[in-house]
């Protein structure tokens, strides 16, 4: 679109590339590096680039400990769990939003995605006495049921907007076949929605991944913990210099969410943004 | 439910038709009813009352919470962090988003792979990123330290995280670098609507890249840009992972946002009513981003 062909244009470009690509990609390059430091190495006031000697130590330590493996497999757990359930139900919710018209149904619509500026902690707040009650704190699936809150409102809307685009005359030429309304859905709606169901349980899953808020509230017991107070009790406090340590955990604690970027990032730019932008 | 004066709306949906797309949302709105609206409402109704956690029951004192937390001067510092802090972050993070989605924009050896590698910083846990970031900007060992020291920009090093104004820029800047990469995304979905026939048409005109972004694209890219800007700041506002986990709100209460009053007043004070108070004036802030972003998504749907 723009054309940087004269050295002028090409000057300008780096001018705007190197800063950004520096504050974006060296961040995660110092964790690299100083994963693979002995300790040494990591507590001097003016550090080296590339460590003289690199070392996998800290990696050994961290497995172990043990703890990372369970947190990590609590994590697949919930955020899965999470995501899945979320999917599962903003499917449904978006389908009836779009492609059908009822009484209520604008109302409704409106009221699940203003739940977007409902504050998080004050759903906390009144969801924990309700879990205790339920006897569903510190379990699984107390901590999958909060992570709806997270991605529901969201992930209908995106969801919505992807069902509207896919035309209604498709859907018609099915009923008029005799076809049910959940053959439709399921066998003629859904493979067309592939990339947007995708999206959203990408979306979902990363929200609960990344959660602080409810898993340090609704998890007390150490080996339900997820990864992210897992990484908070472990590295800050009782021993809170553990530098190395703390970024290799930090590497492991990422993999597989950055591994399920890779494959599912194409579909995710594409289904993100469909909603917001375009329709 | 009295379908058959509807019927005469929309002739072409029968009436089953209609009663399973009612059903069909059903269970989208149990679990929502369950977890997210009445939650929300219980804790609107105990912003009114006292609740703390030598008490067995609730007791209801009217508006006396609001009226004790508008009082203490404190509400207005947090309040008025919050705010610096939304700003700040979502105006950093909009500036770079968008210059780095115009550069992704245009093909170059490798785009595709720096591409998918700057989501990197919005895919870590932010438990993650909050240590990345509380160890580069480490007093003592600190690398930004380090750099500034090298190069001469500071004689002495900044122990950002326990001074005040350098906790919250350093709060900032942690946020604007793991939103950049959906601000992006979002300008990135926003720059392939742009027609490359009005591009020629300006280039035809006499326009430089300068005239080609002034005139077509940014003008193109103004809805993106107003969603973009909501979304960022009702995100900014919801905030508190990042920020918990990198200062706690402290050093004393200078990163103190009303996310983490409300979770400090009911998760460690153990004061229910004051957090819902709190969270109500938070979710009175939140509303007024979120009311545009709702008139926006209506309107278009007609």
């Amino acid at each position: 679109m723009l054309k940087i062909l004269s050295w002028q244009s090409r000057l300008i470009f780096a001018a705007f590339f190197i800063p950004i690509a520096a504050f974006l990609f060296l961040p995660l390059m110092w964790m690299a590096l100083t994963s693979i430091k002995p300790e040494a190495e990591i507590f001097v006031r003016i550090p080296t680039l590339w460590p003289s000697a690199t070392t996998l130590q800290n990696y050994v330590n961290l497995f172990s400990r043990g703890d990372m493996v369970v947190q990590l497999k609590n994590s697949l757990i919930t955020a899965g769990g999470g995501a899945i359930l979320t999917v599962i139900l903003a499917t449904y919710a978006a389908y009836s939003f779009a492609k059908f018209r009822y009484r209520g149904r604008k109302p409704l619509m409106f009221l699940m995605l203003s739940a977007q500026m409902f504050p998080f902690a004050m759903m906390l707040i009144s969801l924990y006495p309700m879990l205790q009650w339920a006897g569903l704190l510190n379990t699984h699936l107390g901590l999958i049921l909060a992570y709806i809150i997270l991605a529901l409102p969201s992930g209908t809307y995106m969801l919505y907007s992807y069902f509207v685009n896919i035309p209604t005359e498709i859907i018609e030429a099915a009923r008029a076949d005799g076809a049910g309304e959940l053959y439709i859905l399921h066998r003629i709606v859904l493979p067309l929605a592939m990339p947007a169901l995708v999206t959203v349980g990408l979306y979902s899953f990363m929200w609960a991944w990344n959660d602080l808020l409810f898993s340090l509230t609704l998890i007390t017991q150490p080996d339900l913990r997820t990864v992210g107070p897992g990484l908070l009790l472990n590295y800050i406090g009782e021993s809170r210099s553990d530098w190395g340590g703390a970024m290799a955990a930090s590497i492991v604690s990422s993999l597989p969410v950055v591994i399920g970027f890779a494959f599912l990032q194409r579909f995710f730019i594409q289904g993100l943004t469909a909603g917001a932008v375009k329709s | 439910m009295p379908v058959t004066r509807h019927r005469l709306r929309t002739p072409g949906l029968k009436a089953h038709e209609r009663r399973t797309g009612f059903l069909l949302l059903v269970p989208a709105l149990i679990a929502f009813s369950a977890v997210i609206l009445w939650p929300f409402l219980q804790s609107l109704k105990l912003s009114l009352y006292k609740f703390t956690i030598d008490m067995e029951q609730p007791q209801f004192v009217g508006l006396q919470n609001f009226s004790r937390i508008l009082t203490e001067p404190g509400t207005l510092t947090i309040w008025l962090n919050t705010l610096v802090f939304v700003v700040a972050t979502t105006t950093l993070t909009f500036i770079m988003g968008l210059a780095w989605a115009l550069m992704m924009n245009q093909s170059f050896k490798g785009r595709g792979f720096v591409r998918a590698a700057s989501l990197l910083p919005w895919v870590l846990p932010t438990t993650v990123t909050a240590f990345l970031a509380a160890w580069i900007f480490n007093g003592q060992y600190g690398v930004l330290n380090a750099v500034l020291l090298q190069t001469g920009m500071i004689a002495e090093p900044i122990t950002w995280l326990a001074e005040q104004k350098g906790a919250m820029a350093a709060v900032i800047i942690t946020k604007a670098w793991l939103s950049v990469p959906l601000f992006m995304a979002f300008f990135l979905a926003g720059l392939q609507g742009v027609s490359s026939d009005q591009v020629d048409a300006a280039r035809v005109d006499g326009c430089e890249n300068a005239g080609v972004l002034r005139y077509v694209v940014l003008p193109h890219l103004a809805p993106t840009m107003i969603i973009v800007t909501i979304l960022g700041a009702m995100g900014n506002l919801q905030a508190f992972d990042v920020i918990y986990a990198m200062t706690q709100g402290g050093p004393i209460k200078a990163t103190t946002m009303l996310s983490v009053e409300v979770y400090k007043q009911a998760f460690q004070s153990w004061d229910m009513g004051t957090a819902c108070a709190v969270g109500v004036v938070w979710f009175v802030t939140i509303a007024v981003p979120t009311v545009f972003y709702l008139r926006i998504l209506f309107k278009r749907e007609g």
